[in-house]
């Protein structure tokens, strides 16, 4: 006894079995199934090897995990939360401490600017030293001003534009780092409703 | 169902014991979606366990009018797909090779041994090892939870005419390999 030989009609013969097992198939699909397997060999092989694997699915159980699986869940739950707090404590710290740092930075070189375009422009008095304590003041800023605007005329002409980007970048970035920690702030995760 | 609801709701607000109760509901199911796609009692643990989680982040988004448990076997059967794809796990299907010869000692060929049910679950994890990751899990769902041709297909992001062509293959497949044992 040789193999059956291969059927033609293989593929689409097949698909009606497969459909079949899943529910009634047409009256028209059932004549077309049933009249080929009746006919052919080869088909009516694999129908039975397909109804056999079908069975031995069907009559599988489901299986279930070890007893605890609810509590292990809510233990790791509970872990996660504690892990996206920390982070978040942790963000919010970072983030903050370098909006401060920013904000030191830009009022630090608002005033260094405001010296220096003061100079710049000449609107600084030349004032004699040692005449009284406000003359004194008044000449050592005219003073610093002069020194400063030496050492950062050169410097904030090649990079004062992209220092005033920069930092304004900076900040909008640390306000759209707040707005996610705010909107993705830590849910607490507990009993019955309960903080 | 109104029980299921409630839960659903209370765990939305940060309620734990309502989230721990749908955990309850619904772990043998999820497990057993797991296990029979990955086939390590450890990994399916793993991977139901990072289905609840995950359905936790989640659950603002899950749509009432779908079946709560149909929404976590999606989400467990991208997990596992993944997993398998990853780990290139999924020994793809060789009609060359014959079964392995436990698979020989079936209720039809030999009536006079009973095959135990530990025999009868080794002989469908070889079976299911046998097919890609999107088949298997077709198949799973298909036969251990009963869903439709509409339900496997929403719980896995395609269409039914798929659904109904890897069914088709699958079955092909297996039945290729039955007969070449």
């Amino acid at each position: 006894m040789g193999e059956p030989v291969a059927c033609r009609d293989s593929e689409r013969v097949s698909l009606l079995m497969s459909l079949s097992l899943d529910g009634p198939l047409a009256a028209t699909d059932q004549q077309v199934l049933e009249g080929h397997l009746a006919a052919c060999p080869a088909c009516r092989a694999e129908w039975e090897a397909m109804k056999q694997i079908s069975t031995l699915f069907e009559g599988a159980e489901m299986v279930g995990p070890r007893l605890g699986f609810a509590t292990r869940v809510e233990r790791r739950l509970a872990e996660k939360a504690k892990k996206r707090r920390r982070l978040f404590g942790g963000a919010a710290v970072l983030t903050g401490s370098l909006s401060l740092a920013a904000v030191t930075g830009l009022v630090a070189a608002v005033i260094v600017l405001g010296v220096v375009a003061g100079n710049w422009f000449d609107l600084l008095p030349d004032v004699e030293q040692g005449t009284n304590t406000v003359s004194q003041i008044a000449s050592g800023v005219n003073l610093m001003g002069k020194g400063v605007t030496l050492f950062l005329t050169d410097f904030l002409r090649a990079f004062g534009l992209p220092m005033v980007i920069g930092v304004g970048i900076a900040l909008a970035l640390m306000l759209a780092v707040w707005i996610w920690l705010f909107v993705n702030r830590p849910g607490s995760y507990h009993h019955n409703g309960a903080a | 169902m109104d029980d299921e609801r409630a839960w659903i709701e209370q765990a939305l607000k940060g309620d734990q014991a309502a989230f721990g109760r749908l955990v309850q509901a619904y772990e043998r199911p999820v497990y057993n979606l797991t296990y029979r796609l990955l086939h390590d009692a450890v990994e399916a643990e793993d991977a139901a366990q990072e289905t609840f989680l995950r359905a936790y982040d989640k659950l603002a988004t899950f749509q009432p009018e779908r079946k709560f448990v149909n929404w976590l076997l999606s989400i467990a059967s991208h997990y596992c797909i993944d997993c398998l794809r990853r780990r290139g796990r999924a020994p793809q299907l060789s009609l060359d090779g014959p079964l392995p010869p436990q698979w020989l000692a079936s209720d039809t060929q030999r009536p006079d041994q009973a095959v135990s049910r530990k025999q009868q679950q080794e002989q469908i994890r070889q079976l299911l090892d046998m097919l890609e990751p999107a088949y298997r899990a077709a198949v799973v769902l298909r036969y251990w939870y009963d869903l439709s041709y509409e339900e496997i297909a929403e719980a896995m992001g395609t269409t039914e005419s798929a659904i109904k062509s890897r069914l088709h293959r699958a079955r092909r497949m297996l039945a290729g390999q039955l007969q070449a044992a």
